[in-house]
């Protein structure tokens, strides 16, 4: 087997789980050092991800310490990159936490929404909702728009679309995610739909 | 003849993407302005214009006449502190805040032990301390912020997050001998294109450098001064203050400053409008001066 | 991309054009430079100049929407100095085949052949070879295509196979090279820069510097990104480009080809996935009522009498076995019938068409996954408005996105809109697993970092969550057609959660006797060419086939070609083989036979992707794209020696010059832009594509030149990304570049009695923004038929939302929501508008 940055990590969990203060983002090939108590990154998990800005695939390395990341930066065993981020790729940090211009303290970036809402007909605000209530909301609109406007047939032809609804994207999403919205629109009878491809 | 560790800067293979700056504010976990819509636009790309209390390090953006029918010669520079082998803030500080970094000979500094003097501000022939925080008479509390060459990530093995995150390979780290190779070969190379004024910016100047440049364009183009020195006066309270000691220093901060300001490379809180090239009080928003390249003046 | 990005160091020319790929692409400086350092030249050739620009060793500038001007000028440069690559053309290419009678293009009427005024369309019939013979496929015992009669193959006819006619010496008036050759005659270096707005010595010395690819040893890549595709004639654009790379030689080598850089990070899988109006996954058709209304319509429609697609109903019968599972059967034809047909008016059903059905009343529900058309989409204050006629409206984003928030725009009034609006909270890249294509078709793998903050799901769980419950209302209440719903396999389960991984076994393909994903036993397929057509294989999208295939460790995505990170790197050439998985087959350079000639030998010995040693394909550095070998009954293989069939993605298995793919063109041919500065396109009788889309439409407001003089782009900046939702939440981007603005001439300035640091005004007839001038030397007035044209170019990355950084002016306001007919894409890139001092 290929000795990976991946497979480091899963081979040093073990000496992690022993409570030795162990730094495991510097045991990979590129990486390999003695750890500093001090360092910003001692006692993290890395996991390697692929940045969310162009289509370069640049990899990347996300360390997480207690469950809350820590650090993004360039995979340097990745290919492509070489370790090398854009300003874009180098922020991508900052999606999740920043530090708070007024405190300095580390927060989580509030301009982040990360509850389900809704805005009511004629409403200036949100309402926050569950998610159940968001999915049983939903579900019941695009039943109830489906149903009303199916055409099952046309000139003989069994066509079973809908023109009432429409689905746009995600050129952001994972492609499984893709899928699994493709298969759910176009099973709805959605014809209407599009991505990011053209903007 | 410097020692220990360099960044190199070529300038010649900066796209200005500004990865750098970026990279620096999140690794060193440094703050941007987050109230909203409260940034200025100063008609440049070069944003924020200079260094500030929260920003170590900016690219630079001049534009300057190519003498051809199509294009210009649009200078990327980098601005942020130098390392200077004899470096001024270190002698200047009276604190023993800024040091040397013995291994990679970066000047960094321990945050805690920085009394908020500003003597560093005056003695720095580029120009680059700032400090957070403080205010009232005597700046109570500010507290230094330049470039640390991210010696963390140096001993950690790691290069400095603005290396580090370099695509275009503009930045690259390595000892200083080295990277003073690697300097001279790019401009020979450059002058064999045909880029007449490119140089390597560093080797010399205030002892050598630990941020050595390849620049492309002519000096003039670049936010760095043409023969930066260290004033005698500091070089003299350099080797006073193991007699003096901190407190005396401190003690005498008030007069210090005063006595301190009057030496040594004062950069102006100045911008240049790349565009026109103007050169405008950022305070007073007034047009200083006016360069006209095409007659010739820089 | 028909390369991948490490690809760009093996060019020993490299020409951007409609691209900025330093700003834009960033990692692409790295390659660029390593080609750069080698002793590359590089062409940058834009309207102005851009931080690409300086870096370049030729910059060109060029007026926006002229670049099939400038690449048909180019294509006539290299013929008449005889530079084009002569092996190359007359065996990979159709150069030699010629035409169906009647074939023509007319200047004195700017039209093909086959124009039908009422309908506004082509008939394509003389695009068409002209046929020596036709012949069957052998569907015999033993025969090639022999699996078409097996028990479970959906009936079909097969296509017969036409043996197009050929003169070989290239002189037929008739034959493609000498109708190409006819047709750019007229794209004269002089009409090119009257056009264009260059001069001619620097126009000529782009092209001699770029036709010098045409040394079969030379290698000449294309960068080029929206600047070129979004135009109402930009996929003819693109096929220009791809003239020029045949003409050179310079499409399937390694330091060539044909690079589109996308501009989101997964939008390759996007497109793979088929979130497109007519496409099914895989790049096959999605039903449509004309052409596939039935199984067997389909298969007789769009299976290709020769090449590798004559393999597609095996791969549609496999991707509806995963849709539907055991419900499909061939005795129902695999549940096609279930699936929606695109009506005729598909393309009403384009993004820019969809706002005229939200407008019409047609469409009353819309979901926004991660994208925010309200800004991004041209004519943005129309779309607005039309969304405001929605019942109901679904965002999933990570940040209250100007669509989550078009009800309170600047020039909204939330209480007379009606529509009801989710926002769905989203996680963010690194809180969720899964595969990402980037734009050299590399799938890799992302992990999970952490969870996400509060009560933000992935997209995946969010699609589950509403599926299962939408699945549950029509089990309980019925419906029309139902079973469309009741009937699809949806059992992307692991350990009872919704799980990507299971996903991942679908895409890759599986023998369905051997596979339960309920309990995790997958027979996991070794690539797509085990796919068949019977029901007894399973696959979501064929071209990922082999990429997760590891069926001893289904769990572990490290453990399957996707989650590689091996550095062999077989030649040197950057092709990194063992890492991740480049789709389809771990192809990394595509059309790679066209690297070696007729005999097999490579043009150039330091470049070898594959080479024939005179026994077998015995030098492999890329996995070959093209059928280098045969399987035999007993497993043996037997080697195929070299032919000419190096474009096997085509039923005729040559690369195109002449096509009869696209609606507008069978040659690109200039038009000008839907609003342009000319009175009369010099190169033809006509002004705009006879093609444009949606141009009628009111909400277009077509503006002419009286009124609006100066040529307007717009562009995205290296600091911003998009709408900026995703990056203006990010405090020290909005540091790095804090304002939109508009770029303009200091000459413009100067009329306009405008300041570097101003703010202007911009307008046209659908709307008005005020942005900050940058006035810049970068960008200069060009001469354009005798006439001084200004461009300014504008960056669009604000809106009305966002907590740190907004800007109520919305600059897709202005653009024009008119789009190319093959692509429907919209034409952002050239438009007019004024400008005044704010």
């Amino acid at each position: 087997m290929q000795l990976t940055r991946r497979g480091f990590f899963q081979a040093t969990a073990l000496a992690f789980a022993g409570s030795m203060a162990f730094e495991l983002s510097s045991q990979s090939e590129a990486l390999a050092v003695p750890v500093d108590a001090e360092w910003k990154l001692v006692n993290t998990e890395e996991y390697t991800n692929i940045c969310c800005y162009c289509s370069g695939g640049c990899g990347s390395i996300v360390s997480v310490r207690d469950g809350e990341v820590i650090n993004v930066e360039g995979d340097p065993d990745h290919p492509i990159n070489e370790g090398c981020l854009c300003p874009k790729g180098a922020a991508m940090f900052q999606l999740r936490n920043v530090v708070d211009d007024a405190t300095g303290e580390i927060i989580h970036n509030p301009e982040r929404k990360t509850t389900p809402m809704v805005r009511r007909p004629g409403a200036t605000e949100w309402e926050e909702i569950s998610w159940e209530e968001a999915i049983e909301g939903i579900a019941r609109k695009v039943k109830d728009t489906r149903d009303a406007t199916f055409v099952e047939k046309e000139k003989g032809v069994t066509v079973n679309y809908t023109p009432a609804i429409g689905s746009l994207g995600g050129s952001q999403q994972n492609s499984e995610e893709e899928y699994l919205i493709l298969k759910m629109m176009r099973s709805l009878g959605i014809v209407a739909i599009d991505n990011q491809a053209r903007v | 003849m410097a020692e220990g560790k360099a960044i190199l800067y070529d300038a010649s293979r900066c796209s200005a993407c500004k990865g750098c700056q970026v990279a620096c504010k999140c690794w060193n976990l440094l703050p941007s302005p987050m109230e909203k819509n409260t940034q200025a636009w100063n008609g440049s790309m070069q944003c924020p214009p200079d260094l500030d209390h929260r920003t170590r390090l900016i690219i630079t953006f001049d534009e300057a006449d190519n003498g051809k029918k199509y294009g210009i010669n649009w200078a990327f520079g980098r601005r942020a502190c130098m390392h200077c082998t004899d470096a001024a803030c270190v002698m200047a500080c009276p604190s023993g805040c800024l040091y040397h970094d013995e291994e990679t000979g970066m000047v960094s500094f321990d945050r805690d032990k920085c009394i908020g003097c500003k003597y560093c501000v005056s003695a720095c022939p580029f120009d680059v301390p700032r400090h957070i925080g403080g205010n009232g008479l005597f700046d109570a509390g500010a507290k230094i912020n330049k470039c640390t060459g991210c010696i963390d990530r140096i001993k950690n093995g790691r290069s400095p997050a603005c290396v580090t995150t370099c695509q275009p390979g503009a930045l690259q780290f390595g000892d200083w001998e080295e990277m003073l190779a690697v300097a001279k070969e790019r401009v020979e190379v450059l002058k064999a294109k045909g880029f007449e004024s490119a140089q390597v910016y560093g080797e010399e100047q205030v002892g050598g450098t630990h941020v050595l440049h390849v620049l492309k364009y002519p000096l003039e183009q670049y936010e760095l001064p043409e023969n930066p020195q260290v004033s005698p006066l500091i070089g003299a309270m350099n080797w006073m203050k193991p007699i003096l000691g901190v407190g005396a220093i401190a003690l005498v901060g008030g007069l210090g400053l005063s006595f301190l300001t009057g030496v040594g490379y004062k950069r102006p809180e100045m911008r240049y409008d790349e565009a026109n090239h103007d050169i405008i009080n950022v305070e007073t928003g007034e047009v200083v001066r006016h360069i006209d390249k095409e007659a010739g003046e820089r | 991309m028909t390369g991948h990005y490490c690809d760009f160091k093996n060019a020993d020319v490299i020409l951007t054009s409609g691209s900025n790929n330093l700003e834009n692409h960033p990692v692409s400086s790295k390659w660029v430079q390593r080609a750069l350092d080698a002793g590359a030249t590089w062409i940058v050739v834009d309207p102005r100049f851009t931080r690409t620009a300086a870096h370049a060793d030729i910059y060109c500038p060029i007026r926006s929407g002229t670049d099939i001007a400038f690449y048909g000028g180019m294509i006539n440069y290299i013929i008449e100095n005889d530079l084009w690559q002569h092996e190359y053309v007359e065996h990979y290419t159709n150069a030699t085949f010629i035409m169906e009678d009647g074939y023509e293009f007319d200047p004195e009427t700017g039209l093909f052949s086959g124009w039908d005024e009422s309908t506004g369309t082509y008939d394509k019939h003389t695009w068409h070879y002209a046929i020596e013979e036709e012949t069957e496929w052998d569907t015999s015992e033993g025969g090639s295509y022999a699996w078409v009669t097996e028990e479970g193959v959906p009936e079909f006819t097969p296509p017969k196979v036409q043996v197009a006619k050929k003169d070989p010496k290239m002189q037929d008036p008739m034959c493609v090279w000498q109708l190409m050759k006819k047709h750019y005659s007229r794209y004269t270096i002089e009409t090119v820069c009257e056009i264009c707005g260059m001069d001619a010595e620097t126009l000529e010395q782009v092209y001699a510097a770029y036709a010098a690819t045409g040394a079969p040893e030379k290698s000449g890549t294309i960068l080029y990104a929206l600047g070129q595709t979004q135009h109402t004639y930009g996929t003819n654009n693109t096929r220009i480009m791809t003239l020029v790379q045949l003409l050179l030689g310079n499409a399937g080598i390694a330091g060539g080809g044909l690079n589109a850089l996308r501009g989101e990070p997964n939008v390759q899988g996007a497109t793979d996935m088929a979130m497109l109006v007519f496409d099914f996954p895989g790049y096959l058709r999605w039903p449509n009522v004309s052409e596939s209304p039935s199984l067997r319509a389909w298969c007789e429609s769009q299976t290709y009498y020769g090449g590798y697609y004559t393999n597609k109903p095996k791969f549609m019968v496999s991707a509806l076995k995963e849709w539907f599972g055991d419900n499909a059967t061939v005795k129902n034809d695999y549940c096609y019938d279930l699936l929606p047909k695109v009506p005729a008016n598909g393309g009403d059903y384009t993004t820019m068409g969809t706002f005229h059905l939200m407008d019409s009343g047609t469409m009353k529900g819309y979901f926004a996954w991660g994208q925010n058309p309200v800004v991004s989409d041209p004519n943005s204050a129309f779309n607005r408005r039309a969304m405001s006629k929605l019942e109901w409206l679904v965002v999933a984003d990570w940040v209250e996105t100007a669509t989550a928030a078009f009800w309170r725009a600047p020039d909204m009034k939330p209480e007379d809109i009606q529509t009801e609006v989710y926002f769905l909270p989203a996680a963010l890249i690194y809180e969720k697993s899964g595969t990402i294509a980037n734009s050299g078709r590399w799938l890799q793998w992302r992990y999970k970092a952490a969870d996400p903050v509060g009560e933000a799901r992935p997209d995946y769980e969010i699609a589950d969550m509403l599926w299962s419950k939408i699945v549950e209302l029509y089990e309980a209440e019925g419906g029309p057609s139902a079973e469309s719903i009741t009937n699809v396999k949806w059992d992307y389960y692991i350990d009872g959660k919704i799980d990507p991984r299971a996903v991942s076994w679908a895409f890759n393909g599986y023998n369905v006797a051997g596979t339960d994903f309920a309990s995790g036993k997958v027979d996991l397929l070794t690539g797509f060419p085990q796919l068949k057509a019977d029901g007894t294989t399973s696959c979501a999208i064929w071209i990922y086939g082999g990429y997760y295939n590891n069926s001893d460790a289904p769990l572990d995505p490290a453990e399957q070609p996707v989650g590689r990170r091996g550095h062999d790197d077989p030649g040197e050439l950057g092709l990194f083989p063992q890492w991740a998985f480049s789709w389809p087959a771990n192809r990394r350079i595509i059309y790679n036979r066209a690297s070696a000639d007729a005999n097999g030998k490579p043009w150039n010995p330091n470049r070898v992707l594959v080479e024939w040693d005179g026994k077998e394909w015995a030098t492999r550095n890329d996995v070959p794209d093209f059928v280098f070998q045969t399987t035999n009954a007993d497993g043996t293989t037997t080697p195929v020696p070299p032919n000419d069939n190096a474009f096997f993605m085509k039923p005729e298995q040559h690369a195109n010059f002449i096509s009869y793919g696209l609606a507008d063109a069978a040659l690109p041919e200039h038009y000008e832009p839907f609003e342009t500065p000319m009175k009369e396109n010099l190169l033809n009788a006509r002004l705009n594509s006879p093609c444009v889309k949606f141009g009628d439409h009111e909400s277009v407001k077509k503006g002419d030149v009286e009124t609006y003089p100066i040529v307007a782009t717009t562009y995205s900046i290296t600091e911003h990304w998009q709408t900026g939702a995703q990056t203006r939440m990010c405090p020290a981007l909005n540091e790095v570049a804090p304002k939109q603005f508009i770029e303009l001439s200091p000459q413009l300035a100067e009329e306009k009695g405008i300041a570097n640091g101003d703010d202007v005004r911009v307008f046209n007839n659908r709307g008005s923004v005020v942005l900050k001038a940058l006035v810049t030397k970068r960008i200069v007035p060009l001469e354009v038929n005798g006439e001084t044209i200004h461009e300014v170019g504008m960056i669009h990355h604000w809106d009305w939302t966002n907590m740190y950084s907004s800007d109520d002016n919305v600059v897709n306001d202005l653009t024009p929501n008119v789009g190319d007919p093959n692509s429907f894409i919209p034409e952002f890139k050239a438009f007019l508008v004024d400008i005044e001092k704010a």
